[in-house]
């Protein structure tokens, strides 16, 4: 695939948002209270693309919401009538502005649970509608690691379109994907000579790996944690949990979700929502047998499932390193900690 | 919408009383050709809602060989098994998804000697394998059901076993724990008649086991103490489950997904995972 790749300046780069916004369904980084998550946003001023913080919340919830119906259903006198709940606000063609490195992973990641065996229609449609453009990441932040994971950060695939910054003070907006190629065209934006910019931008990555405060080496902490199943550590790094499990609800990649009825009289919604297996039920059985009955198994198991378990079954690792769950964490437990520490042997 | 987890729609056909706490319900799709077409291999479940009250996974305790209906039989263990006791009547509609997960490897037990034993509602899932067989006597040699419960009215299917105790190419041992007034069969707990009444030769033979945890742990013991490979012993393992599909993530061990790598393993293979079941 020719690169197309486009050279520009901050006053182009603007430009650029401006006219997708006014094409497309575009979400973006909107600030609340110093804080950023993803919204639908009709113009450039209510949003930062280039958020200088990690948004809250991660891009999952436009694609695996944090609640959706299943069904509607009603009894009467003939019996049970089951009927499909409204349209899936998701499944139309959209933009997603301002999206990390590690979030734009993090899809990618779920994409493997998603499409194994049973595929989830649902998740494909809202994927293969939605163009995810990057924001520009300059600099890591306090809790970042995705360059220490198992993909490169630098030759992802993972957005459509990226916006890099050169630090010779040019924006490049490049196409990753044919999709993103196509949206570039569309816009009759030419595409620029490629070394200069290939240059720039493999300068400006560099740049933005030296930055790290946190790095690990994620071979070794996969083989070790792969044989450590019953190290004690797990203890003792889970042992300030409160469980209020805001760490998966805010992760890029945590999945598990749970089923539950609301029933008023003779009609009911069934919904799917998040879950956690930090909850203390999560795998509680009926007739009270529970195989993670305490708090450091289920921590065993996080760390486990996105360290081990998952790369070993799908070939990815389970976290992107975006430290989302490390800044919102009530008691700062940190992931990047936690797997640290127990292969720290 | 989220195509994947709505249920299709089946009426209860019939409720069997099997013991206090167990009942076997009798399904019939709405659909007459969704029923017809509607295939399951012994050892698979469903998920089977009381819409409004909740999902919940059981196996199948019936085999497609005997078509037109499928059994799930139900033991009033937890909050929505309560509420199925309780609510659910003959005539009802529930919603059923499946079926899901793996089989009974009716291949490799095929020309093999076959040890059932069962304890309590641990009959359930093999009663779909024992009538699957019976169905296909002729591709199996001998066949032995153990079967104990605590009393003899926890015994469950009590008119089939009376039918298989009449069938001459089955062997039955029943077996309750403590002795009663009017129980003329075996006293002691399943494992310790499997080695002092069974006594079973392990030469070409397959045992297929599903009780209670306690039961299983002894069970294993004494297989073992027999002379059993543990890629001899099969069983169906229970696990929390919600979507049976392989994405809820509650159903795992280690990176195995019970739902779809499971239910049904060998103990060898149990034996290779994390100790978390």
């Amino acid at each position: 695939m020719n690169v197309f790749l486009v050279e520009t300046d901050k006053t182009g780069l603007q430009k650029f948002y401006e006219e997708i916004i006014g094409k497309f369904e575009t979400y973006a980084p909107v600030e609340k209270f110093g804080k950023y998550d993803y919204k639908r946003v009709l113009k450039l001023s209510e949003c930062n693309p280039d958020s200088p913080i990690e948004t809250t919340m991660s891009v999952k919830p436009l694609f695996f919401p944090k609640t959706a119906k299943i069904m509607k259903f009603v009894e009467d006198s003939s019996g049970t009538t089951v009927s499909e709940t409204e349209e899936d606000p998701f499944a139309g063609k959209r933009v997603i502005l301002g999206v990390k490195h590690c979030d734009a992973r993090g899809l990618q990641v779920l994409d493997q649970v998603y499409k194994w065996d049973y595929i989830d229609t649902d998740y494909q449609k809202r994927r293969e509608n939605t163009i995810i453009i990057s924001a520009r990441c300059d600099k890591a932040g306090a809790q970042c690691f995705c360059t220490s994971l198992d993909y490169d950060v630098e030759n992802s695939d993972a957005h459509d379109i990226r916006i890099v910054n050169g630090l010779n003070g040019k924006t490049y907006i490049q196409a990753i994907t044919e999709k993103g190629e196509t949206l570039l065209k569309s816009f009759s934006l030419q595409s620029t000579a490629p070394d200069v910019a290939k240059d720039e931008i493999s300068k400006h990555y560099k740049s933005f790996e030296a930055s790290f405060r946190l790095k690990m080496n994620y071979s070794e902490v996969n083989a070790k944690l792969q044989k450590l199943f019953d190290s004690p550590e797990f203890e003792t790094v889970s042992s300030n949990c409160i469980s209020c499990n805001t760490c998966a609800f805010i992760c890029p990649t945590c999945h598990c979700f749970k089923i539950s009825d609301e029933k008023i009289k003779d009609a009911g919604v069934r919904y799917k929502s998040y879950d956690s297996c930090n909850n203390g039920y999560f795998t509680l059985m009926a007739g009270g047998h529970n195989p993670r009955p305490v708090k450091y198994r289920r921590w065993r198991q996080r760390a486990m499932h996105k360290f081990v378990y998952y790369k070993e079954r799908f070939g990815v690792n389970l976290c992107v390193g975006c430290g989302h769950c490390a800044i919102s964490c009530p008691v700062n437990i940190s992931i990047f900690d936690v797997v640290n520490q127990v292969a720290k042997v | 919408m989220e195509q994947l987890l709505v249920p299709v729609l089946c009426k209860v056909d019939k409720i069997i009383d099997e013991t206090p706490d167990i009942r076997t319900y009798r399904l019939k799709m709405n659909d007459p050709a969704r029923m017809e077409s509607f295939s399951w291999m012994p050892g698979q479940f469903v998920e089977f809602s009381l819409l409004g009250h909740g999902e919940c996974t059981f196996c199948i305790s019936s085999s497609s060989t005997r078509q037109g209906y499928f059994d799930c039989s139900i033991k009033r263990a937890g909050i929505v098994t309560a509420d199925i006791h309780s609510q659910l009547e003959e005539g009802m509609d529930v919603g059923i998804r499946g079926p899901y997960g793996n089989w009974f490897p009716i291949d490799d037990i095929k020309g093999k000697n076959l040890l059932f034993v069962g304890g309590g509602i641990g009959l359930a899932p093999l009663r779909s394998l024992i009538q699957y067989c019976i169905d296909n006597r002729k591709d199996y040699k001998d066949f032995t059901i153990l079967y104990g419960a605590r009393t003899s009215s926890d015994l469950c299917y009590k008119e089939e076993i009376e039918e298989w105790q009449k069938n001459p190419s089955l062997k039955v041992i029943l077996t309750i724990d403590k002795p009663e007034e009017t129980w003329k069969d075996n006293v002691g707990v399943v494992p310790k008649i499997l080695e002092e009444v069974v006594k079973p030769k392990t030469e070409n033979t397959k045992v297929i086991t599903c009780g209670p945890p306690i039961m299983i742990k002894y069970t294993l013991i004494s297989l073992d103490k027999l002379g059993f490979s543990p890629s001899d012993v099969i069983t169906t393992l229970e696990m929390k489950m919600q979507c049976g599909l392989g994405k809820c993530g509650r159903c795992n061990i280690g990176s195995t997904y019970v739902c779809k790598d499971g239910p049904v393993f060998t103990y060898a293979q149990l034996k290779s995972l994390p100790d978390e079941f």
